[in-house]
């Protein structure tokens, strides 16, 4: 199938659960705005404050170290977790004042992408499309298209069980991306997937931001932070540390330099270590 | 290399009482019932003392406790929730060291304790004699330590299936025939002999080559040392010590081999059909769509109905064909196999784990929810109700009595419905992760959280016995009237209570779960399928 038809064919039409109002924000308005996002575990301080602005139609970073909070607050944006604090808008309506309505236009990828195993990948897609509240042939019909996109097609009646790292994570995105949302939540979406995986999920994303939809990530990989994203938000020890667009945030830099400059180098004094290396083996 | 892996395993121990709150509700619980059972069983051993068939009663005792220790891991409470043997594959330890050290490990805790303490009633039961008694400290430690070994070498042999899909599926179906096994001894055997169809005599015979397995080494070890036949009591002991090295070897060399042999699955099974089924009935017909595809496909909700039959078979199989004949029992089997129906599917955030939050981002107002739920109860009464019927309708049959299977029915229908509500209620309620461990081929409980799945048991099993009870009285009430028109107005109506009570579960559940949803969906994340 051409990718061309495949990707224009989502559309909003006949699906009466997610069509709050207009899917789509006008340039210039924010599609994702967070303020004084908190949440703490145990005394633990994971996310301490955020506030965060992503454009509509953008495709924005959210990079940081291990443990800087990225997941945390991906979770708190997407109603996956509470936040002890904090509000969180996705095209203007409350995630945690109105869940239903805020769920119905956002897509989510979580890191760690565990799927229905025992359903075949067509399976999977269309109960995603279902779940939302599609009628079962256009469930089927959008399936079958994202599926061809995701280069999936050969493998659509395969069980999800036997599928590998980089199928998963192209099956989990055509489960987010059925209902067409207007904003995609991605936690990691490249971790563990082969480069012409990567290349077409790459794509992918690059079109959907240009129909005017929105993208956030989550992600370590500098370089493809780098290569498609147009706003970057640095995230460590809970705060967002810089925000802006890819060019402000690197500042003449690589963005690999420049999250190192910002977070600061992780080596420590390694006078201690006079033993290592010294092994006679 | 044992104290440093008991040290590990009392300071992993310790840790858990001092994270969450669940945590230490369930250690409190855990080890009050580890308590009670070393309570009783010191006090049924120690009633022993006297009788000229206490080293043969004895030998039960400890072959029920060898028998509990394989069955339990696989069953209930997963192996050890504390120290996963497969975390230290890594280090450069000998065998020898490695089955020392995680020996001691498993020794270590409230249960392995409670094990020691309760049977050391045989001090008091079995021996006499300070050499007795000396033996009777020393078997009861042999026979612990036979009953860690053999479960750890039994559980993690399956280790080996479990590290492909289709190895996974073959090793959840083992667990139907033990279950049928444990449930034959501990409900059919008991119960025939109470009615004279198991007596002394039938174990003529069997009793001599009894003495020679490991539980039976150890109890007449203690009889022989108390008896002044040392030489043979120390033959005993060192045969059952032997048997130990051998499990432990066999145990370390099945786990050594589970953890560095590849995935045997090469070829993806393919499905048939092209769309799920149930397209006319909006978000409710996907649900169970998916739920019934997942009943056919997933080995483990097989085995699940595959239980419930037999549970429902083994509860009042042995009053059907027993000489004091109750077939009336057979109401009790359907309350029980309906009950279990409901046990085995409470929790079902945390047996979905983390593709639930699929369906939690989907699913949102409390309508959505309603229908997550019910389609669920949909599926799940369309296959219980007449498995469970037709093995009331089975038992009947064989107790020449086939109306009373149809006079069941109406109380599985109402059982069913009730517990599948309950299921409902304390999947929201009580909602705790699910692990699978290397060493287990079913979904146990998070550690941490057993005392949630206790709760959810006894609770689903107790509700069910009480809602079902109307339904019940009427079947007991009418039984003089004419079976026709006594099936022809209590099934209609135990099928409406039945359908009553499963929406009600439904609707109560969904009230909760829509406030809860992040909640849920961090159980299910927390939840690790694989």
């Amino acid at each position: 199938m051409n990718e061309e038809t495949a990707l224009s064919v989502p559309s909003t039409v006949g699906l009466p659960r997610y069509s709050p109002g207009p899917q789509v924000p006008g340039p210039g308005t924010l599609a994702v705005a967070v303020r004084g996002l908190r949440k703490s575990f145990g005394g633990k301080e994971a996310v301490a404050g955020i506030d965060l602005d992503v454009a509509a139609g953008s495709l924005a970073g959210l990079v940081g170290p291990n443990g800087a909070g990225k997941t945390t607050s991906l979770s708190m944006m997407t109603g996956l977790l509470r936040p002890d604090g904090g509000d969180v808008r996705v095209n203007g309506l409350d995630v945690w004042q109105d869940p239903p309505a805020a769920k119905a236009i956002i897509g989510v990828v979580p890191a760690e992408v565990r799927l229905f195993e025992r359903l075949s990948g067509e399976e999977l897609l269309e109960y995603a499309g279902r779940l939302r509240g599609m009628p079962a042939s256009e469930a089927r019909s959008r399936a079958a298209q994202l599926l061809d996109v995701l280069d999936l097609a050969g493998d659509a009646s395969r069980l999800v069980a036997d599928y590998s790292t980089g199928m998963r994570k192209k099956a989990a995105l055509g489960c987010a991306l059925i209902h067409n949302p207007s904003v995609l939540f991605l936690d990691e979406p490249l971790e563990g997937v082969d480069p012409v995986s990567a290349d077409v999920i790459r794509h992918l994303l690059k079109r959907f931001t240009e129909s005017g939809s929105t993208v956030l990530f989550s992600s370590h990989v500098m370089e493809l932070v780098e290569q498609v994203c147009d706003h970057v938000s640095v995230i460590d020890k809970g705060k967002i540390v810089i925000s802006g667009t890819t060019d402000q945030v690197r500042g003449g830099k690589t963005l690999q330099r420049a999250f190192i400059d910002l977070v600061g180098p992780r080596t420590r004094d390694e006078e201690g270590l006079s033993w290592l290396g010294s092994s006679p083996a | 290399m044992a104290r440093l892996f008991a040290r590990l395993k009392l300071r992993l121990l310790l840790n858990a009482l001092r994270s969450s709150n669940a945590a230490k509700i369930s250690f409190i619980i855990s080890t009050a019932f580890a308590v009670a059972l070393a309570v009783l069983t010191f006090l049924a051993l120690a009633s022993f003392s006297g009788k000229s068939t206490s080293a043969d009663l004895t030998a039960v005792i400890f072959t029920v406790f060898a028998f509990g220790w394989l069955i339990a891991p696989i069953m209930v409470f997963g192996v050890d929730g504390t120290l996963d043997p497969a975390t230290l594959a890594m280090y450069p330890l000998r065998t020898r060291k490695l089955i020392a050290g995680l020996l001691a490990a498993s020794a270590t805790g409230a249960w392995p304790l409670a094990n020691v303490a309760g049977l050391l009633g045989v001090t008091i039961g079995l021996a006499h004699g300070p050499l007795g008694e000396v033996v009777a400290v020393a078997a009861v430690a042999l026979q612990v330590l036979f009953c860690i070994s053999l479960s750890r070498f039994v559980t993690t042999s399956m280790a080996g299936l479990l590290r492909s899909r289709r190895g996974r599926d073959l090793a959840a179906f083992l667990i139907v025939p033990l279950v049928a096994l444990y449930e034959f001894f501990t409900q059919v055997v008991p119960k025939a002999a109470a009615a004279g169809k198991i007596t002394t005599a039938s174990f003529a015979g069997l009793d001599a080559w009894m003495r020679w397995l490991p539980p039976g080494l150890a109890a007449h070890a203690i009889q022989d040392a108390s008896d002044g036949r040392l030489g043979l009591a120390f033959l005993r002991l060192a045969l059952l010590a032997a048997v130990i090295v051998v499990l432990g070897w066999l145990w370390v060399r099945s786990l050594s081999r589970a953890l560095v042999t590849a995935d045997t699955t090469t070829q993806g099974a393919r499905v048939r059909s092209a769309n799920l089924p149930f397209a006319r009935f909006g978000l409710r017909g996907a649900v169970a769509a998916r739920f019934w595809l997942y009943q056919r496909r997933e080995p483990a909700s097989l085995v699940c109905w595959a239980l419930v039959a037999v549970i429902t078979a083994a509860a009042s199989a042995s009053s059907v064909l027993g000489k004091q004949h109750h077939p009336g029992v057979i109401f009790l089997s359907a309350i029980l196999g309906a009950a279990f129906a409901g046990v085995f599917h409470a929790n079902s955030v945390g047996l979905t784990g983390p593709p639930f939050v699929l369906e939690g981002t989907a699913l949102a107002r409390t309508r959505d929810l309603r229908a997550y739920f019910s389609g669920q109860n949909v599926v799940l009464s369309v296959i219980g109700a007449p498995l469970i019927i037709a093995v009331c309708f089975g038992l009947a049959a064989t107790a020449r009595r086939p109306g009373l299977g149809l006079e069941a029915a109406p109380v599985v229908l109402a059982g069913l419905g009730a517990a599948l509500g309950l299921s409902n209620v304390f999947t929201v309620a009580l909602p705790y992760p699910m692990v699978r461990r290397i060493s287990n081929p079913m979904l146990t409980s998070a550690p941490g959280y057993s005392a949630h799945r206790l709760g959810m048991t006894f609770g689903t099993l107790a509700g069910t016995a009480v809602a079902a009870a109307p339904a019940l009285v009427a079947a007991l009430l009418t039984a003089a009237d004419p079976l026709a028109i006594r099936v022809g107005v209590l099934l209609p109506c135990s099928a409406v209570y039945g359908c009553a009570l499963a929406l009600a579960g439904a609707r109560i559940a969904a009230n909760a779960a829509t406030a809860k949803m992040p909640e849920l969906c961090q159980v299910a994340i927390r939840s690790a399928m694989s």
